[in-house]
C-alpha cells in the first residue's frame, strides 16, 4: 500500500464531498433524527382528551370527576349529551376517552350494591389504548378505595425502586437508544454512496484502469466517511447530554471506542451494499430499508431484549445493534463499564463484526468489469 | 391523451428494465412491512422476572403463580438479592421481587405486608406496563371489595394487537418513501441526462409530461399498495376493516399523487441525484415523524403541532387509522381528502412553474 496514492485519494474524496454538499448531510442527519425522535417519540401519554358524562351529578360522582380533572394525564371535560354522539366523537378521533357514570351511581353505593362504570378507548393505537385504560383503572380504583366500606383482611402493597431511570423519562429511554439506529444508518449511505457513486457516473473506470490498488482505493474511501462520523460520535453525545438531559453514568472512553468499533461495522454494511448496487438511487433505499428497521426492532428502545423470544431473539443477536446498545445504555444509565464480563464480550463481538464486515467486503469487491 | 398514455407506457417500461428497482419495490411492499408487523412489540409481553426468597414460601409461591404467560416469563429464582442486581444490570431480568424473611410475618400479623420490587426503568412504557400488572395482581391477591365495577371497552382493537396498527404505519411510510423517492428519479434522471431540455422543446404541454410522469409512479405505487393491504394487511395479519376498503384505495390514490408531488418538489430543485437523496431524506424524516404515527399530534410539542399541518401523512395516516380502525362513515373523512388534495395541489403549482418551463 502507498501511502501517498492514499493520501492523494483521500484528497480528492474529502473535496469532492466539501463540494457537492453531502458534508451538509453527514452533519444535519444524525442531528436532525436525535431532535426529531427524541421530541417526537412520546410513548407516556399525557393529556388524553377525555369526556365524562356523569349521568349521576350527586357528590360521589363529582367527586369522581374531580379526579380525572386534577390528573395531568388527562384534559377532562364534562359533556351532557348522549352516548350515541360521544361516540361519535371517539370515532372522528377528537376525544380519546370516555367515562359514562350511570345514573344512581352515589344511591348504590351507599345502600352497598355495586355498581358499573363504562369507559370506552380509542385503541386504535394499541399501546396508548392499554396505557390510557390503566390510567383509568388507576384513578376509579383510587377514588374507590377511598369509599371501601371496611378494610379486606390481608392487604400487599408494593414498593417498588425504578432502577436506571427514576423519573421513567421517555428521553432517557429513547435517546441512547436512538445512537446505535443512527450510527448504523448514516455511515452506511455515506460509504455506499462514495462507492456507488463513481459506479454510477463513470469514472469507477479510472479506478479499473489505473495502477491503485484495491486497498488503497477501499481505505481512501472508506476513511473519510469513518473520520467524519468519528466527529458525529461527539455531537450526538452533546445533543443526549445537554439538550435531552439524558445522565451520563459510564466511562466515556468506552462509549467513545465502543462507537468507533460501531462506525466501522456500518461502513462495512454501506460496503456490501454498494457491492450488491449499480445506482444511488438503489443503493439509498436498500441501505435504509436494511438499516432502519433492524436498528428499531433489536435496539432495546421499543422492547427489552429479555422480553424477547424464538426468533426475534435469535435475530437480535445477529444484527450488530444490539450489541452496540448494551454498551450504550449501560455507560449511559447503567455504568458498570468493562467491569462486567458481558461488556467485554460484546466489545469483542463489535470488534469481530467490523472487521469481518470490512474485509467480506473487499474480498468481494473486483477491480474488474463484471 | 394518446401523448398521455405513451408517456405513462415508457416510463412503466423503464421501471421494469431496472430489476434492482423492482426487487426493493417489490420487498418494501412485502417482507418489509411483515418484518415490522411481527416485530415491533411495544406492550409489555414476556417480561422477565427473578425473584429472591427468604420466606418460607407459602404466600410467596401464591404470588409467584400468578405471574404467567403472555404478560410475565418463568420468574427465575435467585439465591440473594446482589445476584438479581447484577442479572437486572445486565439486563437479563427486568423485574426483581423481593421476599423479605419477615414479609409472610407481617402480613399474617397485621394484615398489611409491602412487596419490595426493583424495576429495570430504561424501557420506561414497558416497565410501567409491567408494574400496572404486578399492581393489578396483588389487587387481585389482596381480594379487594371494590364498590365500583369497571366497564372497560377498548375500542377498534380489543386485544390490543399493535401488529395490525405498526403494518398500517409502516405500509404509510413506505408509501411515503417510494413516492418522493421514485419520482424524483423519474425527473432528475432526464435531467442529468439533459434530456428534459429535449422534452420541453416537444411540441406536448409540459404540464401535460408531468403529470403523466408522475401518473406512471403512482400506478406502481398503486399497485403496491394492493399488494401489501392484500397480501400483508389482510392475508398475514387479518386486520379487520370496519370503514370502506374503497375509501382507503381512493385516499391512497391522492396520497400517492401528493407524494410524488413531493418528488417533484425535490426533483425541481436539485441537480443531480446525489442531491435528490439528500433533500428527500431531510423532507422524509420529519414528514414521517411529524405524521402522528408514533405520538398523536395532541401529545406534540405546540409548536410541533402546528408545523405537522403541512404534512400531508399526517392526513393521510389518520385517516386510514379511520377508516380501518374507527369504522368512520365515508362522509366524515372530508378532511383528510381535503387535507392531502390541498397541500397536493399546491405541490405540483410549484412543480409546474419551476421545472414544467424552459425559460
Amino acid at each position: 500500500m502507498k501511502l501517498g496514492v492514499v493520501r492523494a485519494y483521500m484528497l480528492k474524496e474529502f473535496r469532492e464531498l466539501l463540494r457537492s454538499r453531502l458534508i451538509v448531510i453527514v452533519y444535519l442527519l444524525p442531528t436532525m433524527i436525535v431532535i426529531l425522535f427524541g421530541y417526537g417519540i412520546r410513548m407516556e401519554v399525557t393529556h388524553a382528551r377525555t369526556l365524562v358524562i356523569d349521568n349521576d351529578q350527586s357528590k360521589l360522582s363529582r367527586e369522581l370527576a374531580d379526579g380525572f380533572m386534577h390528573s395531568r394525564y388527562f384534559d377532562t371535560t364534562e359533556a351532557h349529551i348522549t352516548e350515541k354522539e360521544a361516540l361519535r366523537r371517539i370515532k372522528n378521533a377528537r376525544t380519546d376517552i370516555l367515562v359514562i357514570i350511570p345514573e344512581g351511581f352515589e344511591r348504590r353505593i351507599l345502600h352497598g350494591v355495586g355498581t358499573e362504570i363504562g369507559v370506552f378507548v380509542d385503541a386504535a393505537f394499541p399501546i396508548r389504548g392499554e396505557t390510557m385504560s390503566n390510567y383509568v383503572k388507576g384513578v376509579v380504583y383510587d377514588a374507590a378505595s377511598r369509599l371501601l366500606p371496611e378494610a379486606p383482611e390481608k392487604l400487599v402493597t408494593i414498593d417498588s425502586r425504578n432502577l436506571f431511570n427514576q423519573a421513567m423519562r421517555d428521553e432517557d429511554a429513547i435517546v441512547p437508544g436512538l445512537l446505535g439506529l443512527i450510527m448504523l444508518v448514516a455511515p452506511a449511505i455515506l460509504s455506499a454512496l462514495l462507492i456507488v457513486k463513481e459506479k454510477e457516473e463513470g469514472t469507477i473506470f479510472n479506478f479499473f484502469s489505473s495502477p491503485v490498488r484495491k486497498s488503497e482505493f477501499l481505505v481512501a474511501k472508506l476513511t473519510p466517511a469513518f473520520l467524519l462520523h468519528s466527529v458525529n460520535i461527539f455531537i450526538l453525545f452533546l445533543w443526549a447530554t445537554w439538550l435531552f438531559q439524558v445522565p451520563f453514568r459510564g466511562s466515556f472512553a468506552l462509549f467513545w471506542f465502543a462507537s468507533e468499533l460501531y462506525v466501522l461495522v456500518s461502513l462495512g454494511v454501506g460496503l456490501l451494499v454498494s457491492i450488491i448496487t449499480r445506482t444511488q438511487i438503489v443503493a439509498i433505499v436498500l441501505t435504509i430499508i436494511i438499516t432502519i428497521i433492524p436498528g428499531f426492532l433489536y435496539s432495546g428502545m421499543l422492547m427489552p431484549i429479555s422480553s424477547m423470544s424464538g426468533e426475534s431473539k435469535i435475530e437480535a443477536h445477529i444484527y450488530p445493534v444490539m450489541y452496540y446498545n448494551h454498551i450504550v445504555y449501560d455507560t449511559f444509565l447503567i455504568g458498570q463499564g468493562l467491569a462486567s464480563p458481558k461488556i467485554q464480550l460484546y466489545l469483542l463481538i463489535l470488534l469481530l463484526y467490523g472487521i469481518g464486515l470490512v474485509l467480506l467486503g473487499s474480498w468481494l469487491m473486483k477491480k474488474e468489469l463484471r | 391523451m394518446r401523448v398521455f398514455g405513451s408517456l405513462v407506457m415508457k416510463e412503466i417500461v423503464a421501471f421494469f428494465r431496472s430489476w434492482g428497482l423492482v426487487a426493493v419495490v417489490l420487498y418494501s411492499f412485502t417482507l418489509d412491512i411483515y418484518i415490522a408487523g411481527k416485530g415491533i412489540e411495544m406492550q409489555a409481553k414476556n417480561v422477565s422476572v427473578g425473584y429472591v426468597d427468604e420466606t418460607g414460601g407459602g404466600i410467596s409461591n401464591k404470588i409467584l403463580s400468578r405471574l404467567h404467560a403472555p404478560e410475565f416469563q418463568k420468574p427465575v429464582r435467585f439465591l440473594n438479592q446482589k445476584a438479581l442486581y447484577d442479572a437486572i444490570r445486565n439486563r437479563e431480568i427486568m423485574v426483581g421481587i423481593l421476599f423479605d424473611g419477615d414479609f409472610e410475618k407481617t402480613l399474617e400479623r397485621s394484615g398489611r405486608a409491602q412487596l419490595n420490587i426493583l424495576i429495570d426503568a430504561i424501557s420506561a412504557t414497558q416497565s410501567y406496563q409491567a408494574l400496572q400488572y404486578l399492581q393489578n395482581i396483588l389487587l387481585d391477591f389482596s381480594d379487594l371489595k371494590v364498590p365500583v365495577a369497571l366497564k372497560i371497552h377498548k375500542l377498534f382493537n380489543q386485544n390490543a394487537r399493535t401488529e395490525w396498527f405498526m403494518a398500517l404505519a409502516e405500509m404509510l411510510s413506505v408509501i411515503t418513501l417510494l413516492g418522493v423517492i421514485l419520482t424524483a428519479a423519474v425527473f432528475v434522471k432526464e435531467k442529468e441526462n439533459g434530456t428534459w431540455d429535449l422534452m420541453l422543446l416537444m411540441p406536448v404541454d409540459p404540464k401535460l409530461v408531468i403529470l403523466a410522469k408522475s401518473f406512471s409512479q403512482v400506478l406502481i405505487l398503486m399497485f403496491g399498495v394492493v399488494l401489501a393491504t392484500g397480501l400483508v394487511l389482510f392475508g398475514a395479519f387479518d386486520t379487520p376493516i370496519n370503514g370502506s376498503l374503497w375509501a382507503f384505495f381512493l385516499l391512497s390514490f391522492f396520497y400517492s399523487f401528493t407524494s410524488a408531488g413531493i418528488g417533484l418538489f425535490v426533483a425541481a430543485v436539485s441537480r443531480s441525484m446525489l442531491q435528490v437523496a439528500q433533500l428527500a431524506i431531510l423532507i422524509m424524516m420529519p414528514l414521517i415523524f411529524l405524521s402522528g404515527a408514533w405520538t398523536p399530534i395532541h401529545a406534540m410539542h405546540p409548536w410541533l403541532q402546528k408545523l405537522s399541518l403541512l404534512s400531508p401523512l399526517r392526513y393521510y395516516i389518520e385517516g386510514s387509522e379511520s377508516i380501518f380502525f374507527r369504522g368512520t362513515p365515508f362522509a366524515d373523512l372530508w378532511v383528510y381528502f381535503a387535507g392531502v388534495i390541498v397541500l397536493g395541489g399546491a405541490l405540483y403549482l410549484y412543480g409546474f412553474r419551476k421545472i414544467g418551463r424552459l425559460f
